[in-house]
């Protein structure tokens, strides 16, 4: 749930074959091309050859460790299983943990093992197993964000197939903590064996080296059918590399590619571009606290001033949406009706005439070149409230030098999530009074009133009417000007089917792919 | 080997009392060699103190985002972060002799994280090398045949050209033209259940993007080389006595350039693994180059020395190679 920054994904951006061929196309359509028919049956066999971003130097095996690699994480989520995982509508849907049942105050959670859930060697899933695993999550240095307000001794077996999990205060949304870390190892697993830990995943392992790996089919999953014989992850360094290869036809799937490529492959029939809606925010902060940007009208100017449409299509290349300044926008509890803001030039120099901001002075953005496309809505947006009379001066930071000075301490800077399917994710990691990540340094009692307050409503239509004041909130006065969110975009070879088009990391489950040819 | 050591001249043992040939180039190249090991001590010492001045940690860098303050400090002490950074070094230089390369910032053994990668890079940048010398010698060869020709002129032309090119430019070129339009060669190199790469074909654009700037190079390098030898009095005497221009080729020029082609060949194994991490990138190619940009990004110093001591020894070798060709050649001369 807590991702790590460079674990987001780094798409995009550099020297290549790629760059070129785009550039020598031309045209800037989007179109979402899929060669697949409505009523096809899904075909069993088949290796799909999946690529994906990793670093040589930082591959794990450890399913409780920092997973800095994509590629490590999609190999480990095919092998292993979380409790629950990312869904459309509710957001979090059943895996191991076949349900789940809160008690009237919202602190004890039980959850219920599936049926017939087997480790790969055989021997069934017990809640012992699972207990043992959360509580090694929970030991891990980010193990209190992991699985926040859930103490090692709270977690508990009662019999063989449900686990316990007391919180220290209400939350009504504790099943969304035990998505995408809380994989399960057998009770017991030493360290120096997590290489051929058996999981209980759709997948086994064949064989891993050095950050490639082949995985074959669990005939026995207890999840479903799985229509692939085997999936082997490849790897790649840089995005370019990975659609170099989909180009050619050495891979199949490029994963998380980045719109650099999307743009390159538009030309091309035979590739079929998969977006993935709401994948990715880069939201620039403002400090709440103090500095120039304490009083909220300063920031509802700088809101008013950005054009947001322009942002997406150049920024993102057409491959977003345009937000609202809400975090959150995957959640099916996000509040749609709350107006879009525009861009609104005068009223933007009203408000900074109202609250005597000197616009003589310059300012600094703050950003990074972590991801494709941070830098550049840095400079668009520096250029465009410049019409607003909002003199902005972009400053790129190493990232190193950028986590350890500006983030959470800036007055105005780039950030960016690469899980953003929920409101309360948000708003509990990055807006409460006392969150961990609180980035602009917001304080707000209403706010955390209402968070509270949905939080311990057991009702899921009433807390929709709570979250959605929230959300107001949030429109009104935090620290936040999102003005788009990125797709998240895979290329894949015109025989796969049924990729999944979750955002942020729903993209690991392809147990239901499978291949026409 | 003691005097060696202690830096004692060869030249001038040799002369207070004459010592057999192959003595004296032994002697010569322990000097040598302790000198470059000295130089490569130096080097990893500055690494360890570039990575030290760099802004953020190891800790830092390989942190996630919900991590406390508290959790880093242990960490940072976990990685021995807070001992200062001398003593970090000394550490790190004690165990290299054992082979032990110390441990990286997310705890695998630097000596397992260079395992399949090096191995990898050495096979490149080898083939890359062995190619430059056949290309490089054989091209040099055909110009200085006529010299002023139009072989010639064109050999040095276009030399003078590719020696220009980055080895990116090179490779995004070749990308495109055998892999993406003609579709002739893969694009990039993905590897077997063994680590390495998975057919030989996946070899040859990288072994290309890295050797063509260096063919111009050498090319050049032989070219002048042979120039310079063609002057020699016993060069001008093989002509006059009505040699073959082939026998002339091998047995009066060649030999005579194998000096100056071979310090050439040696500089350029620096360039070769220099833009291996480049050329890696590009083709996906499973080589150190990966392990060493993560590295540096990760502030992991064992990583980063780990990098430098392996290609620092391979470098050392080839050059103390070039070193013993040159003290052979011409101490056959003199």
């Amino acid at each position: 749930m807590n991702l790590n920054r460079r674990q987001v994904l780094w798409a995009g951006g550099g020297m290549g074959a790629a760059v070129l061929l785009a550039a020598c196309g031309g045209g800037d359509e989007t179109s979402d091309k899929s060669p697949a028919k409505a009523n096809e049956k899904p075909r069993p066999g088949g290796t799909l050859r999946v690529g994906a971003l990793g670093r040589a130097s930082a591959i794990t095996r450890d399913p409780h460790g920092t997973q800095a690699n994509e590629s490590d994480y999609l190999i480990i989520s095919l092998v292993y299983d979380t409790l629950t995982v990312p869904g459309t509508k509710p957001n979090t849907v059943p895996r191991l943990a076949a349900r789940w049942q809160a008690s009237d105050d919202l602190k004890t959670w039980r959850f219920t093992l599936a049926k017939g859930a087997k480790f790969h060697d055989g021997t069934p899933v017990t809640a012992a197993d699972v207990v043992w695993s959360l509580k090694r999550l929970r030991a891990t240095p980010s193990g209190a964000s992991r699985l926040p307000g859930i103490k090692a001794e709270n977690i508990r077996a009662e019999g063989a197939d449900t686990v316990v999990l007391v919180s220290d205060y209400a939350n009504a949304e504790l099943p969304q903590l035990t998505r995408l870390t809380t994989f399960v190892l057998k009770q017991g697993t030493k360290d120096s064996d997590l290489g051929k830990a058996p999981g209980t995943g759709p997948f086994k392992l064949d064989w891993f080296r050095s950050g490639n790996a082949r995985l074959v089919r669990n005939d026995e999953w207890y999840g479903g059918e799985v229509y692939l014989d085997a999936v082997e992850v490849k790897i790649f360094e840089s995005p370019q590399a990975m659609a170099n290869a989909l180009l050619a036809g050495q891979i199949d799937v490029a994963s998380n590619v980045g719109a650099v490529a999307a743009r390159t492959a538009e030309k091309r029939g035979d590739i079929q571009i998969v977006r993935r809606p709401n994948d990715m925010a880069m939201p620039i902060v403002m400090r709440t606290a103090d500095g120039p940007f304490a009083d909220a009208k300063v920031r509802e100017a700088l809101r008013l001033a950005v054009d947001r449409e322009a942002m997406v299509k150049q920024v993102l290349s057409g491959y977003g949406t345009v937000a609202n300044d809400i975090l959150g926008t995957g959640d099916p509890a996000y509040a749609k009706d709350i107006p879009q803001r525009k861009r609104d030039l005068a009223r933007a120099k009203q408000l900074l005439k109202e609250a005597g901001f000197d616009t003589s002075k310059t300012y600094r953005l703050l950003t990074t070149e972590d991801i494709a496309g941070l830098a550049e809505s840095a400079t668009l947006f520096a250029s465009q409230v410049r019409e607003a009379g909002v003199k902005v001066e972009v400053v790129k930071q190493e990232s190193a030098t950028f986590w350890d000075k500006t983030w959470l301490k800036g007055d105005l800077y780039t950030t960016y999530w690469g899980t953003n399917d929920s409101v309360v994710f948000f708003a509990s990691k990055t807006m409460v009074s006392d969150s961990g990540q609180n980035e602009a340094g917001w304080k707000d009692p209403a706010f955390d009133a209402s968070y509270k307050k949905a939080m311990a409503t057991k009702d899921a239509a009433a807390r929709a009417e709570v979250l959605q004041e929230l959300q107001q909130i949030e429109f009104d006065a935090s620290g936040y000007l999102l003005w788009g969110m990125a797709d998240g975009i895979d290329l894949a070879g015109a025989a796969v089917r049924d990729l999944p088009t979750l955002p942020g990391y729903g993209r690991v489950q392809l147990e239901q792919a499978w291949l026409a040819r | 080997m003691a005097g060696a050591l202690t830096g004692g001249d060869p030249a001038a043992a040799s002369e207070a009392r004459p010592v057999p040939a192959v003595v004296r180039t032994a002697l010569y190249a322990a000097g040598v060699l302790a000198r470059r090991i000295l130089l490569l001590a130096v080097l990893l010492a500055a690494v360890f103190a570039a990575v030290e001045l760099l802004p953020g940690d190891a800790a830092n860098a390989t942190s996630e985002r919900g991590e406390s303050a508290a959790d880093l400090a242990a960490r940072r002490h976990l990685l021995g972060l807070d001992r200062p950074v001398a003593e970090r070094f000394g550490d790190w230089m004690t165990g290299l002799p054992t082979g032990d390369l110390g441990t990286s910032a997310r705890g695998e053994p630097v000596a397992d994280l260079l395992a399949h990668p090096f191995p990898n890079t050495l096979l490149l940048g080898g083939l890359a090398l062995l190619v430059t010398l056949v290309a490089s010698v054989a091209l040099g060869c055909w110009a200085a045949a006529r010299p002023g020709g139009s072989a010639d002129r064109a050999v040095s032309a276009s030399a003078t050209g590719s020696l220009a090119l980055p080895e990116f430019v090179v490779a995004v070129a070749l990308v495109l033209v055998f892999a993406l339009w003609t579709d002739w060669l893969p694009a990039v190199t993905l590897t077997d259940a063994d680590g390495s790469p998975a057919s030989w074909r996946m070899l040859v654009l990288p072994v290309l993007a890295l050797a063509v700037p260096q063919i111009g190079w050498n090319t050049r390098i032989v070219r002048a080389a042979l120039a310079d030898e063609a002057k020699a009095p016993h060069v001008e005497t093989a002509v006059l006595d009505g040699l073959p221009r082939h026998r002339i080729l091998t047995h009066h020029l060649l030999p005579g350039a194998l000096p100056t082609i071979a310090a050439g060949l040696a500089t350029s194994t620096g360039m070769l693994l220099g833009g291996a991490v480049v050329v890696e990138t590009i083709f996906n190619y499973p080589g150190i180059g990966s392990v060493l940009a993560g590295a540096v990004a990760d502030r992991d110093s064992p990583v980063i020395a780990g990098v430098v001591a392996v290609t620092g020894t391979v470098i050392t070798g080839v050059l103390l190679l070039a070193d013993l060709v040159r003290a052979w050649a011409s101490g056959g001369r003199t």
